[in-house]
């Protein structure tokens, strides 16, 4: 259990290593597309940041403070509808993307004040629920072309690197919040919540405006990821950004990486972003099943993720030696 | 009135049902700043539902809690902190995937006097660990304890959220004999530095050895109160609780 003093500059090394790399890798990502010019390659990787960005967001409040929600797809499309709404009013796209984030957070408080009531399973299946009921009503929204979707029209020229940069940047933005708040007293607070909402409690702990807080930060980087993928498509539907499939991705996630932790997210943003739409192309009818499954056997073989696989795996490889 | 004389907790006719059943029934009884406070009963008396009421995780049917002479009937657990008075479970509840200092961390960040540094609340709570004798198992998770320390952990738990009410729900249980003695020590010693404690326990032997003042609970209902002699020498709880070989001695 406790490090022997010959472990302690190796540890102090990995230390400085963990550090270092959220910008190493922030560099490489930022001159990557000026060295692999090609546009598919920047919309694949434009993507994968953008489900990083909820992917970090969901583990805040799933992860973190442990409360399963089934329904990040409502705050995505809140945070796409916003900024296409207000961009076609000639709104500054930086400007539409912070109202996105802002309006998906307010959204999370009239989801959360009654749903947070619930607890464990009966919060997922309210979330479930709500988000159903929000794709329902966006569906036959007429000012907004209900389900036939609706259309940003941006009068400038199209620069795929601005938008690869605009999401770099919010991802960037997404992991050092994740960052900090594992490292803080809030993130203490979230994790107690999860191990005993009770037990918190009788430590001075409020769950309730905790879980009501982290919701509130997961659905504004959600939000503004859904926007900053409504200015890209130029244009959104119902049935894509507020779908079920959406929440599903967005939790899938995390699971995959390793929830609960800082970098699991990342991975598993990465691995899903990068394998995603292949997985999509190649079985369109039942990508969703697959995801379904693909969650069951990890819940039951490995509950850590790809980083909790890889930890065990560091870990039997020195108890080798 | 003085300020002195308020009773640091008054509890009036307290009631809870459960159903049909009154797992407590009219309790009364004043709580002065300073004793050491004990209940006893037997199993089912409803001592951990008391405790559970004063402490905010169970709403009472019936009845007053004040606390210094303010109502806090009803009122969340977690402002119940705030205004000082805190509690440790009878089966113990740490949080298990983290380490002894950090469920220790936990009160001491958002305990009555919050601390928001996260180095400056490790520091209290290693302060907390060195008082109650867990110093050296800080870095452990808290799922490796032995039931001993965890009841240990419990009470650093309760006191890195500085109260100056603490309420322990029989923390000697499952303890061995020197184990129970150290314990009773360190409650003699939190009170010693000006906290009040109310003392759940079954071993009517621990809490005669500790408490100033006892209060004795029977069905949910309060048999007598009043000094440890007073209640060891009272027919009704030698009568009801003590059983025969106490009523055979007199
Ligand atoms: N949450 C609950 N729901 C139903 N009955 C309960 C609950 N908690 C306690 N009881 C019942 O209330 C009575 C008192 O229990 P308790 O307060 O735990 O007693 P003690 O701590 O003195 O052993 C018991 O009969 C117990 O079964
Ligand atoms: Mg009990």
């Amino acid at each position: 259990m406790s490090a022997t003093s010959a472990t302690l500059p190796a540890r102090r090394m990995a230390g400085w290593a963990m550090t270092a790399l959220p910008w190493i890798l922030l560099a490489i990502l930022a001159i990557l597309p000026l060295l692999v010019p090609s546009p598919n390659f920047t919309r694949l990787l434009f993507m994968t940041f953008l489900w990083t960005t909820t992917s970090i967001a969901w583990n805040l409040l799933g992860g973190f403070a442990g409360q399963v929600s089934f329904g990040f797809a409502v705050f995505y499309g809140a945070g796409a509808y916003t900024t296409a709404l207000l961009m076609n009013a000639g709104v500054n796209p930086l400007f539409a993307f912070l109202a996105a984030g802002l309006t998906a957070a307010l959204v999370s408080l009239i989801v959360g004040l009654p749903a947070f009531r619930l607890r464990g399973p009966y919060f997922a299946i309210a979330t479930i629920g709500i988000s159903e009921a929000v794709r329902v009503v966006m569906t036959n929204l007429s000012f907004t072309g209900g389900a036939s979707g609706y259309r940003i029209l941006e009068h400038r020229p199209f620069r795929q690197l601005e938008h690869y940069y605009t999401a770099l940047l919010l991802a960037a933005i997404a992991f050092a919040i994740s960052w900090k708040i594992a490292h803080s007293k809030f993130g203490l607070g979230l994790k107690a919540i999860r191990q005993d909402e009770d037990a918190a409690a009788d430590l001075g702990v409020n769950p309730y405006t905790y879980k009501l807080a982290a919701h509130a930060l997961a659905a504004a980087l959600t939000g503004m990821a859904g926007g900053v993928f409504a200015r890209y498509a130029a244009f959104i539907h119902p049935g894509g950004v507020f779908g079920f499939h959406t929440s599903v991705h967005i939790l899938l996630m995390p699971v995959i990486g390793g929830i609960g932790t800082v970098w699991g997210p990342v991975l598993g943003g990465f691995v899903f972003g990068i394998v995603e739409e292949e997985i999509v192309a190649s079985f369109p009818e039942i990508h969703l099943l697959l995801y379904g499954l693909l969650l069951i056997v990890i819940i039951l073989f490995e509950p850590g993720g790809i980083l909790g696989g890889l930890r065990k795996l560091v870990r039997r490889f020195r108890d080798h030696r | 009135m003085t300020t002195a004389k308020i009773p640091i907790l008054e509890v009036q006719k307290l009631t809870k049902y459960f159903g049909g059943l009154a797992a407590v029934k009219d309790v009364s009884f004043e709580v002065r700043a300073g004793q050491i406070f004990g209940f006893i009963g037997p199993n089912g008396a409803g001592k951990t539902t008391l405790f559970s009421m004063i402490a905010g995780a169970v709403r009472p049917s019936a009845g007053k809690i004040r606390s210094r002479g303010v109502e806090i009937t009803g009122v969340s657990p977690f402002r119940l902190v705030k205004a000082g008075i805190a509690r440790t479970h009878q089966i113990v509840r740490p949080f298990r995937e983290m380490t002894v200092l950090e469920n220790v961390q936990v009160a001491a960040h958002f305990g009555r006097k919050p601390v928001r540094s996260p180095s400056a609340a490790k520091e209290r709570a290693m302060q907390v660990l060195v008082s109650v004798g867990l110093d050296a198992l800080a870095d452990n998770p808290a799922s490796i304890l032995s039931v001993g320390n965890q009841k240990r952990l419990e009470i650093a738990r309760a006191l890195a959220t500085t109260p100056d009410l603490l309420l322990c729900d029989e923390i000697c249980g499952g303890l061995t004999h020197s184990e129970t003695a150290a314990m009773l020590q360190l409650l003699r010693r939190i009170r010693d530095g000006g906290m009040t404690v109310m003392y759940v326990e079954h071993d009517v032997k621990a809490i005669t050895a500790v408490c100033d003042r006892i209060l004795v609970l029977n069905y949910g209902r309060k048999l007598a109160e009043g000094t440890p002699d007073h209640i060891q020498n009272d027919p009704a709880v030698i009568e009801a609780y003590l059983g025969t070989k106490a009523a055979g001695r007199s």
